[in-house]
């Protein structure tokens, strides 16, 4: 299957980056392993209320156009043989399809929605392996402060000044990051939809 | 993905964020049913430390795997369920006249294989479309008396392949196996020579499988897992024996082979996993690649509003359905929401269940009757969904026509 720009997340920054690109008039798809848990705050009240129901953020999207893959995920990409463009990318329900697009997003979030995982070695990205940000030193990773900024919660992918991510310490061309998954400080809301339309702008110039 | 992880379906993934609990179509319904986090994971706890914490309110569960497509976290909560159901539940007995009426619902291929002795079959179908025996059937085993029964084919699909098509299918060089299923083999064989003219176009020929038996969804949700085991065996030894792909029509016994297999019934089938698909997943890289070329009907118009059925969501396959239909010239094509139809395959059957089960469909009948509205009447309109049984529901519920997406991809091909 080939689109302008396969978006793999759907959270805020995926979704809000999904909407502003299809609006663009860009073919999209996003790829959105169960739902987003912006929508689980609202609490069990909004199940009979179309416009607050849980699906509300995919259906929005879905009805400007963008396919959306619910339930699923990206699981595995092919790189270019010098590893700086994105070929095609492979989900866990559509099996051996190639999933093909000019550019790329990813917009996985962090560990709480597994964008990030980490073990007592390292801490990396599950679908590029790209390059991520985070302090070596495993006796730093917290503050034993609980309640003080945790270290670890600034773990990311390495971006550019345009977004795009790294591998291998080269910046993949078409391979671009939104809202949490990225290095930094926690976002808040508004943050990460800011990240996801700014990486969407990123995006539509390649066009 | 998780390091000593102890259970089978993900149980320890569990946030308890509560997303599946949000999307559940019964528990909207109907405050009986713990809901799938309940039903699920939580309970799952408790039944591993005593069995006496299984909750009978589970038998409201649909199977429809809705919560595990908003899972974030990957628990097989429905495979949980239907699991616990089969371990801590009652095994069904054919005992007392709601046995009896559960035994005869999933057992398709008995009763299917009796309505196709000739005399039987316009028989039943003439019996069981009058007033008088849905009322007696409603009274007696419980089957709600608002639901139609698929009438029976006098002859079966299984049969006209041997007589009328088979000899065909020796002059192609390659061929497909199918696995057609039990409402295209006892029902609606029309589907089945649809499946044939549209592998015989693609220029594969067809052969059926050396045994098949019901996949046995029907018997694994009514109580009856062994038997549904049983069929299993039989079904993956003969798609062993096949080789290539094996072809399928229906979205249910699809997922069923694939996912309820090894997961709820126990039955490794990692080797032929890959191998077992719907036709439209099979087709329609070949028809994008130009590898297949199909030649369609001029002037051939239609609108199509498309429905995900539960197990082709949980499958995430739509796409590869709809990109085919989109092949289609003069095909005009909608997606609708997916949501569930409520049937959940002989559940809504059941006198108890029907209030529940069109309270469910709800949502979706209203968005069928607006895209039939906007459709109007000047080119003809149908519904299309790869499950037979939403097929049913849909037809009965709103009075318009529901095609598997094969039969319309049949349809428009140039004769």
């Amino acid at each position: 299957m080939k689109f302008d720009v396969i978006v793999i997340g759907g959270g805020l920054s995926g979704c809000t980056a999904a909407a502003v690109l299809a609006e663009a008039g860009r073919k999209v798809a996003l790829f959105s392993e169960g739902l987003s848990l912006h929508d689980a705050s609202q609490g069990p009240a909004s199940h009979k209320d179309q416009s607050r129901h849980p699906y509300s953020a995919l259906a929005a999207i879905s009805a400007k156009g963008v396919t959306v893959f619910r339930g699923d995920s990206i699981i595995r990409a092919e790189l270019s043989q010098e590893g700086t463009k994105v070929l095609r990318a492979f989900s866990r329900n559509l099996g051996n399809e190639p999933l093909e697009a000019a550019a790329f997003l990813l917009a996985t979030g962090k560990f709480f929605s597994r964008g990030i995982i980490s073990n007592m070695e390292k801490v990396f990205e599950p679908v590029f392996d790209a390059d991520v940000e985070f302090e070596p030193d495993h006796s730093k990773w917290f503050n034993p402060d609980f309640f003080a900024a945790q270290p670890f919660e600034s773990f990311g992918v390495k971006t550019d000044a345009a977004g795009r991510v790294f591998k291998g310490g080269k910046a993949v061309e078409n391979l671009y990051a939104a809202g949490q998954v990225k290095a930094g400080a926690p976002m808040s809301d508004s943050e990460i939809e800011d990240s996801g339309r700014k990486a969407a702008a990123a995006i539509l110039k390649l066009f | 993905m998780q390091e000593n992880n102890i259970s089978t379906a993900n149980l320890e993934q569990c946030l308890k964020c509560n997303l599946c609990t949000l999307v559940c179509p019964m528990l909207a319904v109907n405050e009986q049913y713990p809901g799938p986090k309940k039903a699920g994971p939580d309970g799952e706890r408790y039944r591993i430390k005593d069995p006496e914490y299984y909750d009978y309110a589970l038998k409201y569960c649909l199977n429809c795997k809705r919560c595990e497509v908003a899972c974030p976290s990957g628990v097989k909560i429905g495979d949980m369920i239907q699991t616990a159901r089969i371990k801590y539940g009652s095994q069904a007995r054919i005992r007392g006249l709601h046995g009896l009426r559960d035994w005869t619902l999933a057992s398709t291929d008995f009763v299917g294989g009796m309505a196709a002795v000739p005399v039987i079959a316009p028989i039943a179908n003439g019996m069981l479309g009058t007033g008088a025996a849905k009322a007696v059937l409603h009274g007696t085993i419980g089957v709600d008396r608002h639901r139609t029964f698929p009438s029976y084919s006098p002859q079966k699909f299984e049969t006209w392949f041997r007589k009328e098509a088979a000899a065909a299918q020796e002059s192609f060089s390659s061929k497909i196996n199918f696995f057609h299923g039990c409402y295209a083999n006892y029902n609606y064989p029309r589907l089945g020579k649809d499946f044939v003219k549209v592998v015989n176009a693609c220029g594969y020929g067809v052969s059926l499988l050396e045994r098949e038996k019901c996949c046995g969804i029907a018997l694994m949700s009514n109580g009856f897992a062994a038997k549904a085991a049983r069929q299993g065996r039989i079904n993956l030894n003969s798609i062993r024996k096949a080789e290539g792909p094996v072809l399928t029509v229906s979205s249910s016994c699809t997922h069923m082979m694939r996912e309820e297999y090894p997961e709820v019934l126990g039955l490794p089938n990692e080797d032929v996993k890959d191998r077992i698909m719907l036709l439209t997943r099979w087709l329609y890289p070949k028809l994008a690649s130009g590898e297949i070329k199909l030649r369609f009907k001029e002037g051939f118009r239609m609108k199509v509003a498309y429905h995900t059925a539960c197990h082709m969501q949980r499958m995430g396959w739509q796409e590869f359905t709809l990109g085919v239909l989109r092949m289609i010239p003069g095909l005009e094509l909608t997606v609708m929401e997916p949501n569930c139809c409520g049937i959940s395959g002989t559940f809504g059957f059941k006198k108890e269940n029907y209030e529940y089960s069109q309270a469910i469909g709800e949502t979706l009948f209203a968005e069928i009757r607006e895209a039939r509205a906007a459709a109007g009447d000047s080119v003809p309109f149908a519904v299309a969904t790869e499950c037979e049984t939403c097929k049913w529901q849909i037809e009965m519920s709103t009075g318009i026509p529901v095609v598997n997406p094969v039969s319309i991809l049949a349809g428009a091909l140039a004769d």
